[in-house]
């Protein structure tokens, strides 16, 4: 289980890196990221993936991972957390 | 300061788009695949100059290589690339039916494929960033065709397809993808052309002249810019007016 602060600080980045007009509390932890009410697409999946990559040095390694990690903020947050170094 | 990445700037074109960007206030990282001599006497020459360019190794055909240079933990990784210029290439002028495979492949590989490994490897940086140029060298071989350089024409009117498609993909964060298409210019890849040919050529130009280098790079540096933020998915045509007369018909 991802501990609070990441997932606070997982949506943070969310917010920040893809601009969205959203505080934290406004993005539920198991909602999915795309195809969902955020109206994210797979260029912002992309810019999100960068922006994991700069701020935890984790990376998601192709498109099949990426699809399970994205699926929502709490799996998110729970693969950077398995993935720190 | 932002970071330009010019391939194959360690000659001809390239090493003239190297220096303006380097005038112009970048810090410029030339490729070079095939002559570090060539590459080390270019760097040379351009401090004598005043101007900084740093001279790499890098097929940009290769995928290892692009890894090596621009891999996560490399610093140019760290420090991200703003300024994409693909310059690098060779010709392997054949006709058709006499061209071996190996060389057609060569020909896409360099400047199709190497354009394409040099956006992946940058792009990261650009998107993290959220500023980007990218600007493929093409050729009136692209859209007027020319005996003996199917590869040639094929892989360069390739990149015009590829910077359309990649527009779609990175406008969003201010990354503008453009081609300069560079027509007659004399460098080593129009050296050996019979005078002849060359004379033949020159007639087909408005201008009745090759172009220069510098002139070729005050295009890429404009589109480079900060000023040229609302021009992508275009090709300047920098060629004496050659594209344009044989679009008129007559």
């Amino acid at each position: 289980m991802p501990n609070s602060n990441l997932t606070e600080d997982v949506k943070k980045l969310i917010i920040t890196s893809l601009k969205l007009d959203k505080a934290p509390a406004d993005i539920a932890d198991d909602e999915p990221l795309f195809g969902g009410g955020l109206g994210l697409d797979s260029i912002d999946a992309l810019e999100l993936a960068v922006a994991i990559e700069r701020t935890y040095r984790v990376t998601i390694p192709d498109e099949k991972v990426g699809k399970q990690v994205f699926a929502s903020v709490s799996s998110l947050a729970k693969y950077v957390g398995e993935n720190l170094a | 300061m932002r970071r330009a990445l010019v391939t194959g700037g360690s000659r001809g074109i390239g090493l003239a788009i190297a220096k303006k960007l380097a005038h112009s206030g970048f810090s410029v990282v030339v490729t070079y695949a095939h002559d570090p001599a060539g590459a080390e006497a270019a760097v040379h020459a351009a401090q004598a100059e005043g101007l900084q360019l740093t001279a790499v190794r890098c097929d940009v055909n290769s995928p290892h290589d692009w890894q090596a240079l621009l891999g996560r933990g490399t610093p140019l990784y760290e420090e991200g690339v703003a300024v994409l210029c693909h310059a690098a290439g060779f010709t392997r002028d054949k006709l058709l039916m006499m061209m071996p495979p190996a060389e057609f492949d060569d020909v896409l590989g360099v400047h199709l494929r190497g354009g394409f490994l040099a956006a992946q490897a940058v792009m990261r940086g650009m998107i993290a960033g959220r500023w980007g140029r990218m600007v493929f060298i093409t050729s009136p071989t692209a859209e007027l065709g020319r005996r003996g350089q199917c590869s040639y024409g094929a892989a360069k009117a390739g990149l015009g397809g590829l910077m359309r498609s990649l527009v779609w993909e990175v406008s969003r964060f201010q990354i503008t993808v453009n081609c300069v298409c560079a027509g007659l210019v004399d460098t080593a890849l129009t050296g050996e052309l019979p005078a002849a040919v060359h004379a033949e050529l020159l007639a087909g130009i408005p201008q009745g002249r090759a172009g220069r280098p510098e002139e070729i790079a005050a295009a890429v540096d404009f589109l480079v810019s900060e000023r040229a933020g609302y021009i992508t998915g275009q090709t300047l045509a920098v060629d004496g007016g050659l594209a344009a007369v044989h679009a008129e018909p007559f």
